[in-house]
C-alpha cells in the first residue's frame, strides 16, 4: 500500500522490522554469543583449578593440533556424522514415501514410527546397552538359540563393533525425525505436478527423482542441518552406551571435552568445545549454500 | 501500522520480562544461610542418609537440606567442581572420592578442620592412621575425614572349593588359575556361563584400581616422588598375567574389559556363576542378603601374590568435607561430628555394611558378634595401596585407562602399553606437574 515515494512511511516500516527482530537479536546475544564468547575466552587461558590462572595466549589450541586423542576423537566424530545421518537420510526418505501413500491405518503408523524419537537418549542408549549386552542381551539371546554360535560374541569389545553399536542406535532413534520432517515436505508438493507427470507416460522413480527431490530440497537440507549439528555433538548415547571405549575408540570431541572439564582443566577443555562449535558451524553453512537458501526465498 | 508497531513493542517487552526473569533466577536461592549436605550414590543409599539426617536436626535444631546428586561417581565429582569453582556458600558439607582429595585441597576448596578439634570433639587419632594420615592431611593440617572405607579383595566360593577338593582360598596367583582352571572346566558341563575369575576389566576408574592390585602383588607399583614412573618390570608382567587371565587361561570372560565394573561382576557371582570374584568390601553384605544364590556359601580373603611378593588392596572409599567458602561452617562442623560419631558409623556399618575408618566401632560388642571378617579386614587394611595422590590424577587414571583395557583387548603387548602410558604421563607431567 506504501507507495516508493513514502519515505517516512519506509522508515516506520524498517523501524518496526528492527522492533521485531529486536527479542530474537537479544535472546542471540544472551544464549549464544555470551557463552561462545566466554568459551573463546576461556580457551585462551590456563584455567586449571589447582593450578595459578594465566593467559597463554594459542597454547591450548597448540596442544590440541599435537594431542593424538584429539585427532583420534575428530576422526571418530566426523565419521560418525557422515554414517550415521547418510543412513537416517535414506531410511527417513523410504519411510516418509511409504507414509505417504494412502493406505488403511496410515495415521496409527505414523504415530508408531515416532516411538523411538519420543524416548529419551539415556533411555534408549540403556535400551541398547541390554540389546548388545554379552551376558544376558537380546541379540546374543538370539544366536545361541537359533543355533549360530556356541560362545557370546562381545558387540562393544572391538573398535568396529562398538562403533556400528552407536550408528544402529542413532539411526534407530532418529531417523523418525527425517521421516516427520521430510513428510511435512511432501505434504506441501501439489498432487496437480503428479497427475500430469502421470499424464506424460512417467513412472515411480522419475516421478520421484524429477518431481518429489527438486521441490523438497530445502527441506532436506533443513532436516539434514538439523542432523548433523546435533550429530556433531553426540554425547549421551555414548556416554552410557561405550563410555568412549574400547580403548578410547569411540570417544566423541564433545565426551573429550567433557573429561577435562570434570578433571578441572576449563581452558582445554573450552578450546575442544569451541571446535566443536567451529565444525557445527562450517557444516552449517555449507549446508544453507548449499541449498542455495536465497535463491529459494527469491 | 499503528497496531503492528503496538504489537511489537508488546511483543518485545514480554520477552524482555522473560529474559529479566531468567536473569534473576540464581539470585532467588542461597540468600538466607542454609546448611546443605551433597551426597549422591543409589537410591537407597541417599535414602537412608535422608533417614539418618533427620536424627541430626531432631537433636540439634539445625535444619539440613540434603541436595541429591546422580549416582555416577564422576557426575558427582563434575557437579562439586563447578560448583566450588564459582566460590558460592553452598555447598556446605559433601562427600568425595578418596582420589578427589587432591585436586580438591590443591584448588583452595576445602576448608582445614584442625581449630575444630577439641578435647571431647571428633579427633583424627580415632580413627586408623593409615588411611588419614596418608589421605585426609597435608601440609600438617586435616582437610578431610573418612565416611567410610573401602579396599579390594577377593571373594571365593567356599562350597565349590570344598567340592574340588581344595583346602582354602588361594595365596598365590598360580593356585588361583590352577583352582579356576579345575573348577570351571567342572562347572560348565553344568552351568556354560560359569567363570574362574571375575574382576573389574572395563575402561573406567576402577580398573586402575584393579591394575594397581595387580601390579602391587607382582612386586611392581607406580611410585610418585619426584615423577610419577610405571616402567618397572614386575608392572610389565603383572599386566601380561591380566591379558593371559582373559585370553590364555581364559577363566576371566571376554566381557572382562567392555562390561566388567563392581555390579556386573557382583550380579554375575551373586547368580552363582564365577568361583572367585574380586570386588569391594560393600560386595559382602549384598551377597549374604536372603535371595542371594551364594548366601553363606562365601568367603572373603587378601588378594593372592606372587610367590615373594606380598598381598595388596586398592585404598577406597569417600570423606567429608567442608568448603572454604561455606557460609555455615559451625554447623557444618557439627554436621561432620554427627555423621563420624561412633553410633552413625555403627548403623552405617550394620545397615549398609559400609565400614567405619574409627577404630572404636570395631571394639563395640554389638559389632564384634555381629559383623564377620573383622579380623581379615584389619590384615587386609594393613596392605592398602593408594593410587597415585596428585591434583592431577584424573589425566593419570586416564591413560592407564585406556592401555590398560586396549591390552586386555589385545591391540597391545604388554611393554608396548607400558612404555606409551610412562611416555603420556611424562607429557601430562610437564603440562600439569609445576604451577
Amino acid at each position: 500500500m506504501a507507495a516508493p515515494d513514502q519515505p517516512p512511511e519506509k522508515n516506520e516500516e524498517a523501524r518496526s522490522a528492527w522492533l521485531f527482530n529486536l527479542p530474537l537479536v537479544l535472546l542471540t546475544a544472551a544464549f549464544i554469543l555470551i557463552p561462545v564468547g566466554g568459551t573463546l575466552v576461556t580457551s585462551l587461558f590456563r584455567d586449571v583449578t589447582y593450578l595459578p590462572d594465566a593467559f597463554v595466549g594459542l597454547q591450548n589450541y597448540l596442544r590440541l593440533a599435537a594431542d593424538l586423542h584429539f585427532w583420534q576423537s575428530m576422526r571418530f566424530t566426523l565419521l560418525f556424522v557422515a554414517v550415521s545421518v547418510t543412513l537416517e537420510l535414506i531410511f527417513g526418505l523410504v519411510f516418509a514415501l511409504l507414509l505417504n501413500e494412502a493406505m488403511p491405518g496410515r495415521g496409527l503408523l505414523r504415530v508408531i514410527v515416532l516411538v523411538p524419537w519420543i524416548i529419551p537418549i539415556a533411555v534408549s542408549a540403556r535400551i541398547w546397552e541390554l540389546i548388545y549386552n554379552y551376558e544376558f542381551g537380546l541379540f546374543n539371546f538370539l544366536l545361541q538359540h537359533l543355533d549360530l554360535t556356541q560362545q557370546p560374541v562381545n558387540w562393544l569389545g572391538s573398535s568396529a563393533g562398538a562403533f556400528a553399536a552407536i550408528v544402529i542406535s542413532d539411526v534407530w532413534k532418529t531417523t523418525p525425525f527425517m521421516t516427520i520432517i521430510l513428510l511435512a515436505g511432501f505434504s506441501t508438493i501439489p498432487q496437480d505436478l503428479y497427475r500430469q507427470a502421470m499424464v506424460d507416460g512417467t513412472h515411480f522413480l522419475q516421478r520421484f527423482i524429477h518431481v518429489t527431490l527438486p521441490l523438497i530440497r530445502p527441506v532436506i537440507v533443513v532436516a539434514l542441518l538439523f542432523r548433523t549439528i546435533d550429530a556433531v555433538r553426540i554425547f549421551d548415547l555414548i556416554y552410557v552406551l561405550t563410555g568412549g571405549g574400547p580403548g578410547g575408540a569411540t570417544t566423541s570431541l564433545s565426551l573429550y571435552s567433557f573429561q577435562y572439564y570434570v578433571s578441572g582443566d576449563f581452558g582445554y577443555g573450552s578450546c575442544i568445545s569451541l571446535i566443536v562449535f567451529l565444525i557445527a558451524g562450517l557444516l552449517a553453512v555449507s549446508y544453507i549454500r548449499l541449498g542455495k537458501f536465497s535463491e529459494v526465498l527469491r | 501500522m499503528q497496531k503492528a508497531a503496538c504489537g511489537a513493542m508488546g511483543l518485545m517487552a514480554s520477552f524482555l520480562v522473560v529474559i529479566v526473569l531468567f536473569a534473576a533466577l540464581p539470585g532467588c536461592t542461597g540468600d538466607a544461610p542454609r546448611l546443605t549436605f551433597w551426597v549422591g550414590g543409589a537410591p537407597q543409599e541417599v535414602d537412608y542418609w535422608e533417614q539418618l539426617v533427620v536424627g541430626f536436626e531432631k537433636d540439634t535444631g539445625i535444619d539440613v537440606e540434603i541436595i541429591r546428586q546422580p549416582a555416577a561417581t564422576e557426575q558427582r565429582k563434575q557437579g562439586l567442581v563447578i560448583a566450588l569453582e564459582s566460590g558460592r556458600p553452598d555447598p556446605d558439607v559433601f562427600l568425595m572420592d578418596i582420589i578427589w582429595i587432591s585436586q580438591f585441597v590443591q584448588s583452595d576448596w576445602l576448608a582445614p578442620l584442625d581449630s575444630c578439634f577439641g578435647e571431647n570433639s571428633l579427633h583424627p587419632r580415632q580413627f586408623f592412621p593409615s588411611v588419614v594420615d596418608r589421605v585426609d592431611r597435608r601440609n600438617n593440617r586435616y582437610y578431610a575425614l573418612p565416611a567410610f572405607l573401602d579396599v579390594g579383595l577377593l571373594y571365593y566360593r567356599g562350597d565349590l572349593l570344598q567340592r574340588h577338593g581344595f583346602t582354602g582360598p588361594p595365596a598365590t596367583w598360580d593356585a588361583l588359575v590352577e583352582q579356576a582352571l579345575i573348577v570351571q572346566a567342572a562347572e560348565r558341563r553344568e552351568n556354560p556361563g560359569f567363570n574362574g575369575f571375575v574382576w573389574q576389566g572395563a575402561q573406567y576408574e576402577g580398573l586402575v584400581c584393579t591394575f594397581l592390585e595387580f601390579i602391587a602383588t607382582h612386586g611392581g607399583g607406580i611410585s610418585i616422588d619426584g615423577t610419577v614412573n610405571v616402567s618397572l618390570p614386575a608392572n610389565e608382567k603383572a599386566l601380561q598375567f591380566m591379558q593371559d587371565l582373559v585370553r590364555r587361561h581364559r577363566v576371566s570372560p571376554a566381557n572382562t574389559y567392555t562390561e566388567m565394573k563392581e555390579e556386573e561382576v557382583r550380579r554375575g557371582f551373586q547368580r552363582g556363576n564365577a568361583l572367585f570374584e574380586r570386588n569391594w568390601l560393600y560386595a559382602w553384605s549384598l551377597h549374604q542378603r536372603p535371595g542371594s544364590a551364594v548366601r553363606g556359601s562365601i568367603g572373603l580373603a587378601p588378594l593372592p601374590h606372587l610367590p615373594g611378593a606380598e598381598t595388596a588392596a586398592t585404598l577406597g572409599g569417600w570423606h567429608l568435607g567442608i568448603s572454604k567458602t561455606s557460609d555455615v561452617k559451625d554447623q557444618a562442623w557439627k554436621l561432620v561430628e554427627f555423621l563420624l560419631s561412633h553410633d552413625t558409623q555403627k548403623k552405617l556399618l550394620m545397615k549398609l555394611g559400609w565400614y567405619s575408618c574409627r577404630r572404636d566401632v570395631y571394639q563395640d560388642p554389638e559389632v564384634q558378634s555381629q559383623v564377620a571378617n573383622i579380623e581379615t579386614l584389619q590384615q587386609i587394611v594393613n596392605h592398602a595401596v593408594s593410587r597415585p595422590d596428585l591434583p592431577y590424577y584424573d589425566h593419570i587414571s586416564r591413560i592407564l585407562q585406556r592401555y590398560v583395557n586396549d591390552c586386555l583387548a589385545g591391540k597391545h603387548s604388554p611393554r608396548e602399553a607400558i612404555t606409551a602410558m610412562q611416555q603420556e604421563i611424562d607429557r601430562i607431567e610437564e603440562i600439569y606437574g609445576s604451577p
